[in-house]
């Protein structure tokens, strides 16, 4: 699905962050060692929302590109895979989740790229978001290796 | 594709809001106001009679005097209050700019902001409204100033901006100690009237913000009205200019007309042509170019080369606008507000191809997403090979149209705009300081944009343009405002 308006690419971050929150959610319940790590993403993903969201409410004008600051952006592109069954195992809850910090990181990298100097502040939310996703992937990877290690 | 919920489930039968009290017309002559995309009736609206527009001024004129002596910061709390109101129905009175209206979600939302950014400005009354002295201008002697409000003021309001216009105004007015009577369009009211609501509930004493219905009579009796002392209007320039600030000079009223535009936009071969085209899009087809700082006439400036890659480059993203019902969120043009508006650009896209332009994108050829009657739509159009003498070059078409002519240089595109009538919002898109400052320094327009598609002045910034765009004196918003809807009072003190 293309994403061109800022409407429709604000809901896709939204649904992103909701999706991956519940993934989080899922796998506390399902790993106690990690839990607090997990339910903690859970909780970053709601204030991710509400910057994402507050900061197109404030900025939006009738006199940016709201229209059409986001063409080329697919939606397509960026899928994750957040359900959860009893077999997957602890390792590849992390990978999947890698996978999906990797894919929603891109999303806000390329989104924050196309709009830049036409969404106002946008852009910049967009990119503390991806930084944040940055962080938590490298967090995921150092709690991989600590289960490769010693798992 | 998400289709947002519509805000309106039955149709409202709307009311005027005089001395805080919703009130039934009595008049036998009532509106539909049409969903643009769907064709349904949302709304059924009074045309209000001579006595319920009277009873609008006198409730605003009674009001007055305490509304006056209330302390700036008490008026200003309601403005506050106001504002919280504002951002809690955020997405709800968006919805509802989209369905009276037609524009696109994005769109209502952006009118929305700037309405609130209004409010928000005009909040800095206690400071803005401040006089200023000065000591011993004789032995002795003080001089001072102080600005004191003039009463009930008007604002005639258009149907494109339908919650954000009447905010130009409004906050600014009653936070300056006066009382004020909205008159909001016949074909897209529920905005004020979910306005007022909020208005009510923030606590405006009541008659200090009153809302009446109606058409040509009650702008005649609002005109007429010897205890309205401002009116704000926006509009085209033939009702700006003919009547509103003819009627104004006759009864002594202080008036702000802001009226027609025909906006050039000038591209020079220099130009970041990545950020530029989405800047064209909005500018030329955002609110399907049913505003005053759409723009217009297409100026590229540069060799043949330039000229033809650039232009093919606007047509393949100009035939790729999804137009559509502004609910359904992939939506990048919505309808025509109404009828006689499109009816009105088709009659032009006739004259052009009639006058010689060369029709490269032909929007009467409808593609519209979703399963919509065309009724009021029109999809983007582009005509090339347009010249200055041309009707389409020359009148306000108020439509989805980019008339797209040349100039061998910046001095004769600088000529082509200065040669219109017309001057509101003219910009130009270049990578040259030197070019930019040239523009700016000679071009005839009220609201000049450098790499702005749409130039919109903030809340806090004057609006208003030149020529026959402009007819008054101070413009609405910011500083201007505050001097439009106040008397400068002088006083000279000498103590015995």
């Amino acid at each position: 699905m293309k994403l061109n308006t800022a409407s429709e690419t604000i809901n896709f971050a939204v649904k992103l962050e909701n999706d991956s929150a519940k993934f989080y959610e899922d796998a506390a319940q399902k790993y106690v060692k990690t839990r607090k790590a997990f339910l903690s993403f859970a909780e970053e993903n709601k204030r991710n929302r509400t910057l994402v969201e507050r900061t197109y409410y404030e900025v939006i004008s009738d006199a940016l590109e709201a229209g059409f600051s986001f063409e080329g952006l697919n939606a397509d592109d960026y899928p994750i895979e957040t359900g959860l069954t009893s077999d997957t195992s602890y390792s590849d809850v992390l990978r999947r989740a890698i996978g999906i910090e990797d894919r929603i990181q891109r999303f806000y990298l390329d989104a924050a790229e196309k709009s830049k100097s036409l969404m106002a502040d946008v852009p910049r939310a967009f990119e503390r978001v991806a930084k944040r996703r940055n962080e938590r992937k490298l967090k995921l990877r150092s709690l991989l290796k600590e289960d490769c290690d010693y798992g | 594709m998400t289709i947002l919920e519509d805000p309106i489930k039955e149709v409202l039968e709307l009311k005027n809001y005089i001395n805080g009290e919703w009130i039934e017309s009595e008049s036998d002559q009532i509106s539909d106001v049409v969903n643009p995309a769907t064709g349904k009736t949302i709304a059924k609206v009074p045309m209000s009679t001579k006595e319920e527009v009277n009873a609008a001024v006198e409730a605003a004129k009674e009001a007055f005097p305490d509304w006056r002596r209330t302390t700036p910061l008490a008026r200003v709390r309601c403005l506050f209050r106001l504002k919280e109101l504002l951002e809690e129905n955020f997405e709800g009175l968006s919805r509802v700019q989209t369905v009276e209206h037609g524009k696109t979600i994005d769109e209502s939302r952006g009118e929305t902001r700037r309405g609130i950014e209004m409010v928000e400005v005009a909040t800095g009354i206690p400071s803005l409204m401040m006089g200023y002295n000065l000591e011993d201008i004789a032995t002795g002697i003080d001089e001072y100033v102080i600005y004191q409000p003039l009463g009930v003021c008007c604002n005639i309001a258009p149907f494109n901006f339908p919650f954000m216009v009447p905010l130009w105004f409004a906050p600014f007015a009653v936070a300056t100690g006066n009382t004020v009577v909205i008159k909001p369009s016949p074909r897209d009211p529920i905005s004020q009237v979910k306005l007022a609501e909020l208005v009510d509930e923030a606590g405006f004493p009541p008659g200090v913000w009153n809302v009446v219905n109606g058409h040509v009579d009650a702008v005649t009796t609002l005109l007429e009205h010897p205890d309205i002392k401002t009116v704000t209007f926006v509009g085209t320039t033939k009702i700006g200019r003919d009547v509103v600030y003819k009627k104004c000079g006759e009864t002594g009223k202080r008036a702000i007309a802001q009226c027609s535009a025909k906006n050039y936009m000038v591209i020079m071969p220099d130009c970041n042509v990545r950020r530029t085209i989405p800047a064209l899009m909005t500018s030329f087809f955002g609110n399907a170019g049913q505003r005053c700082l759409s723009g217009a006439n297409l100026v590229i400036v540069g060799d043949n080369k330039f000229y033809n890659e650039f232009l093919d480059a606007v047509v393949n993203t100009t035939s790729r606008i999804r137009v559509g019902y502004g609910l359904d969120e992939a939506t990048q043009m919505g309808p025509m507000q109404s009828i006689d508006g499109k009816e009105r650009v088709l009659g032009y896209v006739e004259k052009g191809i009639k006058e010689g332009g060369k029709l490269r994108l032909d929007g009467r050829k409808l593609d519209v997403i979703g399963d919509y009657p065309h009724t009021y739509f029109l999809n983007p159009i582009i005509f090339e090979n347009v010249t200055p003498d041309m009707t389409i070059a020359k009148e306000e078409i108020f439509g989805p149209v980019m008339s797209v002519m040349r100039a061998k240089d910046l001095n004769e595109a600088i000529e082509m705009a200065n040669g219109s009538d017309l001057g509101n919002a003219h910009a130009i898109f270049t990578s040259s300081g030197k070019d930019a400052r040239e523009f700016q320094y000679r071009v005839q327009s009220g609201n000049v944009g450098i790499n702005i598609g749409i130039v919109a002045p903030m809340a806090f910034f004057p609006f208003g343009g030149m020529k026959g765009s402009f007819f008054g004196v101070l413009h609405g918003q910011g500083r201007d405002a505050i001097r439009f809807f106040t008397e400068s009072k002088v006083v000279i003190q000498r103590w015995f």
